[in-house]
């Protein structure tokens, strides 16, 4: 019965729009026929296909009003009781009371079968629906579990408090989601679903004859992009007299960058740019030999997935879910973490690879994401999770 | 002799050195005046009247009436100073919206008589290059290791204005001096190092007993220039060497989630800890039961924590920064290891584990001995009479 039902969905990231993953995953699973309702802060008009439902706020005070005033008036002529006994959960746990019943009466009235919320610091504000008949599914990305509990307490014991009672999980790899059991996470309900892009074309060979290597990296400036061990690693490729360029884009302003950069000498052979647009940055990777990963942490790279799509060398460190995209040596290279000397040595390697050895390499790049990183097979494995957390009371 | 010593804010308790700098030339009879960006600041510190800029960001309304009062003030109180500052910044080629900002912004400068305006900062003295020379004084500059070593980085020539104009500079190391020098200062004897110095009659040390599992301390700010993830790397190496240790890092900042990640990473979980800030009392009691003390920074103008550890007799490993390597004698009162290779520091911390008692004990006592003589307070009071003269 429930395979048949179109799905209704609230993507819950506090912002509208959101992150490119998250905007894919809208139109996605509209185009299959859900219908998606979308809460929060809208940030700018956008208009979707499909039958998307945006119900956010903006900063604007008189329409914050208007939405707490429409949505109390629907929910007290239609569902009175419902609404009271949100109100007393409110009254109890909200700190500022009239911006919640802004937030969550649109909820409590559109009655989503899924509340997926995307990122997991914000899963108190939240697991309320649970006693509304909303099922709540919760995504495990990257930083808010790895490393947000560590510093913050209260975060961490948020977690051990409410994901075991989550309905389904969504784990960006495997390696996150054997983190979030660490918190109590029921292993059953943690579905894998990775990251997955639309069809794309590979890029069109590169001029060779250049004996400078050009190494691109892409992410914004944290630390958690372990920007600083690659250029350690370019200072060694500089000692060893090796030819090479490096541009990080969207590392403009880093002051420990730039300070590496000066402390090691590598003015002319080390690049910052600002952040650039998706076109934009295609471009950068087509004109690139090789992407590197630096990383001390990821859930699962969206940038390597891009450039492997491009048939593009990628190295990428052993952390998160990397080693499930990347084969070493197979579809592309696996550096440990932390590891400068390491990293130069397979920089080093690939500049003196055969031509057909990389063109191996770049053809299986193109299949792993044919095969796993399909956008139609990420809807389709996020609506078998939906399916599978809709079907437990059956 | 009357000085304004010009700071973003009132010293803090540990910050010694102006607390110290201060005292002394009070004590010499001089008067000292402060003059601090910080618009909450009080109105006496240390005997000294303070003198706060006043608030021009933030709420619209009052940025309007404290712009308004600056303009009073120009007009009444300031007229002639003012018109000499805004032609000076004409001269310097400053655009005439920000000439008018920086002359009303530094209306709570320009109105006390001084022999001499010192700039506790190299930051500080941004936009207030010709105030010295409108009222008269004589202008100096202190530089303590970011202002040169770091923000010049994304502000090139930054202090441009300011070498032409300053008649001394006041440095706490050779290598400082070697970074204005790269910057483009030329006048080698307006410059005068003076390096930092500690309490020698607190910072005691005691007869040193052996701790059954080795003892590291660093004091530091959680900010990447103190080298604290790299000195996690090299850890992780004298971990998997068999060698067990407590490592005590004291100090807060921005940077705790990310070494918090790094100890997780490298599996330092259980010989790590965190202390936060503390006062110099309970930092004491931490430094009498290490055995070494690290200071693996990338840069750093002097470091008074680790005159602190050399003075209580403490093995000190630090890195080449700037000034690490003239507070420390390699090999005589301490170890020097290049920075930002954390190999290296692995290896040096498993020599200096390995040197006999004899040897551990003369490099202790040489360090006490150096500190004792060349880094006291009352040596860097009567260096900075001298400065002034």
């Amino acid at each position: 019965m429930i395979l048949n039902k179109k799905l209704k969905i609230a993507l819950y990231s506090g912002e509208i729009p959101s992150t490119t993953f998250i905007e894919r995953l809208v139109s996605g699973l509209s185009e299959k026929g859900c219908t998606i309702l979308l809460f929060g802060y809208v940030t700018k008009k956008i208009k979707y296909k499909g039958n998307v439902i945006i119900r956010g706020y903006a900063e604007n005070r008189f329409y914050k009003m208007y939405l707490l005033l429409r949505y109390t008036v629907l929910l007290f002529l239609f569902r009175n009781a419902e609404k009271k006994k949100l109100d007393v959960y409110i009254a109890k746990e909200a700190k500022k009371k009239a911006f919640a019943k802004m937030k969550f009466y649109p909820v409590l009235w559109h009655k989503p079968d899924v509340f997926h919320l995307q990122w997991a610091k914000s899963i108190e504000d939240w697991a309320w629906v649970q006693d509304f008949g909303i099922k709540l599914v919760v995504s495990l990305r990257g930083t808010h579990i790895t490393t947000t509990p560590l510093s913050d307490v209260r975060v961490a014991n948020r977690y051990l408090k409410f994901f075991p009672k989550v309905d389904g999980f969504h784990a960006v790899s495997k390696a996150m989601a054997v983190e979030a059991q660490k918190f109590g996470a029921d292993s059953n309900k943690i579905k894998v679903v990775y990251s997955g892009l639309p069809k794309g074309t590979m890029a069109s060979e590169k001029r060779k004859g250049k004996e400078v290597l050009k190494i691109i990296s892409i992410g914004r400036n944290h630390w958690i992009k372990g920007y600083s061990y690659a250029l350690e690693c370019c200072k060694i490729l500089k000692e060893n007299q090796f030819e090479f360029e490096y541009t990080i884009i969207g590392a403009l302003g880093a002051e420990e960058l730039e300070f590496s950069r000066e402390s090691f000498g590598l003015k002319e052979k080390v690049f910052f740019t600002g952040n650039k647009s998706f076109l934009e940055v295609q471009k950068y990777i087509t004109n690139a030999d090789v992407l590197l990963l630096p990383s001390v942490e990821e859930g699962i790279a969206n940038t390597v997935l891009e450039a492997m799509q491009l048939g593009k060398i990628v190295i990428a460190t052993d952390c998160g879910g990397m080693t499930e995209v990347i084969e070493n040596e197979k579809n592309g290279f696996i550096v440990p973490v932390r590891n400068p000397q390491k990293m130069a040595e397979t920089i080093i390697k690939i500049a003196s690879l055969e031509g057909s050895v990389k063109q191996r390499i770049a053809r299986e790049a193109i299949l792993t994401i044919q095969h796993n990183h399909d956008e139609e097979k990420m809807i389709a494995d996020m609506m078998a999770l939906y399916r599978q957390v809709l079907n437990k009371n059956e | 002799m009357k000085i304004g010593l010009v700071l973003p804010s009132l010293p803090g308790y540990s910050e010694t050195f102006f607390r110290n700098k201060i005292l002394g030339l009070q004590q010499n009879g001089i008067e000292v005046i402060l003059f601090v960006n910080d618009h909450k600041a009080e109105g006496y510190f240390l005997n000294c009247r303070v003198i706060k800029a006043p608030k021009l960001g933030g709420n619209k309304m009052k940025v309007m009436v404290n712009t308004a009062l600056q303009l009073l003030k120009m007009v009444v109180i300031n007229p002639n100073k003012s018109w000499k500052y805004y032609l000076l910044n004409k001269k310097d080629k400053i655009d005439t919206a920000q000439n008018i900002k920086q002359v009303l912004a530094n209306q709570f400068v320009l109105s006390e008589k001084l022999d001499w305006l010192h700039f506790g900062f190299g930051t500080m003295v941004l936009g207030r290059e010709n105030i010295a020379q409108v009222i008269g004084a004589k202008m100096a500059v202190s530089f303590r290791g970011f202002d040169i070593g770091i923000y010049p980085l994304k502000h090139p020539n930054c202090y441009k204005e300011m070498f032409r104009k300053v008649d001394k500079i006041h440095v706490i190391s050779d290598d400082l001096a070697n970074l204005l020098y790269k910057q483009g200062f030329t006048q080698r004897d307006k410059i005068t190092k003076i390096t930092p110095a500690i309490d020698t009659h607190f910072f005691l040390s005691k007869a040193q007993k052996e701790n059954s599992i080795l003892q590291l301390t660093t004091i530091a700010r959680l900010h990447w220039k103190k080298g604290l993830e790299a000195t996690l790397e090299s850890l992780f190496l004298l971990k998997n060497k068999g060698i067990n240790f407590r490592y005590t890092i004291i100090g807060e900042g921005d940077e705790k989630e990310r070494l918090l990640f790094a100890i997780k990473q490298l599996g330092l979980t259980e010989m790590v800890i965190f202390t936060g800030k503390l006062s110099p009392e309970k930092v004491k009691e931490q430094l009498e039961a290490t055995d070494i003390y690290l200071q693996y920074s990338l840069q750093e103008g002097f470091c008074n924590a680790v005159l602190e550890a050399q003075a209580m007799g403490l093995l000190c490993v630090v890195s080449d920064a700037e000034g690490l390597s003239e507070n420390i004698l390699n090999g005589i009162t301490g170890f020097v290891v290049p920075k930002q290779q954390p190999k290296r520091l692995y290896e040096k911390l498993h020599e200096v584990i390995n040197l006999s008692q004899s040897q551990k004990e003369e490099i202790r006592q040489k360090a006490i001995s150096r500190v004792q003589q060349e880094f006291t307070i009352e040596k860097q009071q009567q260096e900075f009479l001298a400065f002034y003269e």
